[in-house]
C-alpha cells in the first residue's frame, strides 16, 4: 500500500463527518507536502511530505495536532485494533471497566475513530494545571483521558440501563440496528451523533450570506437535447458558426 | 439537504444572467481609469473604492430597486470588507454531482463563472494574508471551491461524452496511449490536434520518440524493475510484521477485521509464528 493511501483510510469516517469539512482538506492537512519538484523537464517528479502522522485526542487539522507532528519529532508506532464494525457515537451511553471510575456511567462527547478511543463527559478525569507562571500558581482543571473502546467500556442498554454486548442487525425495512444481545432492544443511534462543528442537526443549519438555498438547488432546469454543452450554449446566446473545419491530425 | 456554499444568485435566473452578459466595455473602462486617478490621491485602496461604488448609486427620491449585481472593479478580487479582519468565515458544502446533473448547460455555465470569481476571490485574500503575515480564515473554502469545479467539469464532461457516444460512437475525449519513452518507463501519452500528418511533421518527431533499444535500457529496467520490486517487498513484510504484532498484543483480536484491512497477508501461516506470539494464555 502506498503511504499516501495508507494515511487516507485512516483518518475515520466520524471525523471526517464531525469535521464537515473537504475530505481532500483533511487529507492535505495529515499527509503535509513540505516541498515538491516544479513540473519541468528538469526535475524528476518528487515530493517530500510527512511520513507518520500520530493521530492524538486533537482533531488532525487543528493547530496543536500540527504542532504536535512538526517535522523531526519522533514518537513510538501506534498499533491499533482493526475493528470491524464502529459501535460507539457522540451521545451514547456507556458504562466503564476500568479505571477510578470503574462501573460509573457517562455519555460520550467526542469519538476519535483513528485510535479507538472516545472521550466520556466527566469521567476517567486528571487533574491539569494550566497557565503556572513565576508569580501564578495557576488555575486546576479537571480533564478527560480517552478511554479505549475494545476494552475500557460498554455500551448501556437504555431498556434496563444496564452494560450489554451489541451487534449489528437488519430491521425488516432493511434498515441497519444496533441491538442490545442480552434483552434484543434496538439502541437508537443518539442525534448528538449528527452535530457537526458548524451545526448541531443538519435541519438546524442557518444558511449564510453565500450559500445557495435549497429549494434553488433542488429546481430542476435540465432537459435533455441532442446536444453538447458547446452546442447548446451556442443556441442559447445566438452565436452561429457556418465555416468548416478542415482536416486535422490527432497523434 | 440544507444549503449549498458560494453562489450568492447562482441559479438565480436573474441575477445569474447578469453574470453571463457582455460587460459594458466603456463602463469597465471608466471605472478602472477611476479608479487609477484615486488611487494616485489617495493612499488607500479601501477608501477608493467605496468611493467610486458611491459615486454610481443613483440618489433618487423613491426607493430604488437594483437587480444586478454591484459591479466593484478590481475590488471584485478582494472579499466583502466586512468578512476584513475576521477569523472564522462560515460557508456551506461543495456542489454535488447529483446537484449538478438536474441544472441546464445555461446555469452550469453561469456556476462556473461565480465559482471561478470566488476561487479568484480566495487566492487574493490568500495571498494578501500571506503577504501581511496574517492568517487565512477558513482555507477549506478554496477546496470547496474546487470540489465544485471539478464536479461541474465532470458532469458537462459526462454529458459532452453521451451525445458523442450517441451520435459517432466514440467518446470525443482527448486520445492517448501508454508508450514507453525511450529509458523504456512507461507513461500516458495524450495526443494532440496537428495540421499536417505525422510523416510530415519533423518536428514533432524529432521531440517524441517512443520505444526503447539496446543493451544499456535492457539494464537500466532491469535495475529499475529491482527497485519497484523492493519497495513492494518491503511493503509486504511491513504488513505482515503489522500484524504480527497485533496478534502479539491483543488477545482478542478479530482476526476478519485484520484480513479485511490486510488483505494480502496470510494469517494462518502467521499463528505458528514466535513473533505473533502474545504473553497470554492462546484460545
Amino acid at each position: 500500500m502506498r503511504l499516501s493511501a495508507f494515511l487516507l483510510t485512516k483518518v475515520g469516517d466520524l471525523t471526517k463527518k464531525v469535521s464537515n469539512l473537504p475530505e481532500k482538506y483533511i487529507t492535505d492537512t495529515v499527509e503535509k507536502v513540505y516541498y515538491r519538484t516544479p513540473r519541468a523537464i528538469q526535475y524528476l517528479d518528487r515530493t517530500i511530505k510527512r511520513k507518520n502522522f500520530r493521530f492524538t485526542t486533537n482533531r488532525p487539522w487543528s493547530g496543536p495536532a500540527e504542532f504536535q507532528n512538526s517535522p523531526h519529532k519522533y514518537r513510538k508506532k501506534v498499533f491499533v485494533e482493526p475493528l470491524k464494525d464502529w459501535n460507539f457515537f457522540k451521545g451514547d451511553r456507556v458504562q466503564l471497566l476500568v479505571g477510578r471510575d470503574k462501573g460509573k456511567q457517562g455519555i460520550i462527547t467526542q469519538v476519535i475513530q483513528e485510535r479507538n478511543w472516545v472521550i466520556v463527559e466527566g469521567l476517567n478525569t486528571h487533574l491539569r494545571r494550566i497557565g503556572k507562571d513565576k508569580d501564578f500558581p495557576g488555575s486546576t482543571v479537571q480533564s478527560e483521558a480517552p478511554l479505549l473502546v475494545t476494552t475500557d467500556i460498554r455500551l448501556v442498554d437504555p431498556s434496563d440501563l444496564d452494560a450489554c454486548d451489541v451487534e449489528w442487525r437488519y430491521k425488516p425495512d432493511g434498515q441497519r440496528v444496533r441491538v442490545s444481545c442480552r434483552t434484543g432492544r434496538i439502541i437508537p443511534i443518539p442525534h448528538k451523533s449528527e452535530e457537526t462543528v458548524d451545526y448541531k442537526r443538519p435541519t438546524l443549519y442557518k444558511a449564510k450570506q453565500k450559500d445557495t438555498p435549497a429549494n434553488v438547488v433542488k429546481e430542476v432546469t435540465f432537459l435533455p437535447e441532442l446536444k453538447t454543452f458547446e452546442m447548446d450554449l451556442m443556441d442559447k446566446m445566438g452565436i452561429k458558426e457556418d465555416r468548416t473545419r478542415k482536416p486535422i491530425f490527432w497523434y | 439537504m440544507f444549503v449549498i456554499v458560494f453562489s450568492r444568485g447562482t441559479a438565480n435566473g436573474a441575477k445569474m444572467a447578469s453574470l453571463a452578459k457582455v460587460v459594458n466595455i466603456s463602463r469597465a473602462i471608466n471605472n478602472v481609469s477611476q479608479l487609477f486617478t484615486n488611487l494616485t490621491i489617495s493612499p488607500s485602496i479601501k477608501c477608493t473604492s467605496v468611493l467610486v461604488s458611491q459615486l454610481r448609486v443613483p440618489r433618487y427620491g423613491c426607493a430604488y430597486v437594483h437587480t444586478t449585481p454591484r459591479r466593484r472593479a478590481l475590488m471584485e478580487f478582494f472579499d466583502d470588507a466586512k468578512n476584513w479582519g475576521e477569523f472564522d468565515i462560515k460557508v456551506g458544502r461543495a456542489w454535488r454531482k447529483d446537484e449538478l446533473r438536474i441544472k441546464s448547460n445555461e446555469d452550469l455555465h453561469k456556476l462556473w463563472f461565480v465559482l471561478l470569481k470566488e476561487r479568484n476571490m480566495l487566492l487574493t485574500m490568500e495571498h494578501a494574508a500571506k503577504k501581511d503575515l496574517e492568517i487565512f480564515p477558513n482555507p477549506e473554502r478554496k477546496y470547496k471551491v474546487e470540489e465544485s469545479m471539478s464536479n461541474l467539469e465532470t458532469v458537462v464532461r459526462e454529458r459532452n461524452k453521451a451525445y458523442h457516444l450517441l451520435e459517432t460512437g466514440e467518446d470525443g475525449e482527448r486520445p492517448g496511449k501508454l508508450v514507453h519513452n525511450q529509458l523504456g518507463m512507461m507513461y500516458y501519452y495524450r495526443m494532440c490536434e496537428h495540421t499536417i500528418p505525422k510523416f510530415m511533421n519533423n518536428k514533432w518527431r524529432q521531440k517524441y520518440k517512443f520505444g526503447y533499444s539496446g543493451n544499456a535500457v535492457h539494464k537500466f529496467r532491469k535495475l529499475y524493475r529491482e527497485k519497484l520490486w523492493n519497495e513492494k517487498r518491503k511493503a509486504r513484510n511491513r504488513d505482515r510484521n503489522h500484524v504480527m504484532h497485533l496478534m502479539k498484543r491483543f488477545p482478542n483480536l478479530d482476526l476478519e477485521a485484520v484480513k479485511e484491512q490486510y488483505p494480502d497477508v496470510d494469517i494462518e501461516n502467521l499463528k505458528s509464528q514466535k513473533k505473533a506470539r502474545g504473553h497470554f494464555v492462546p484460545q
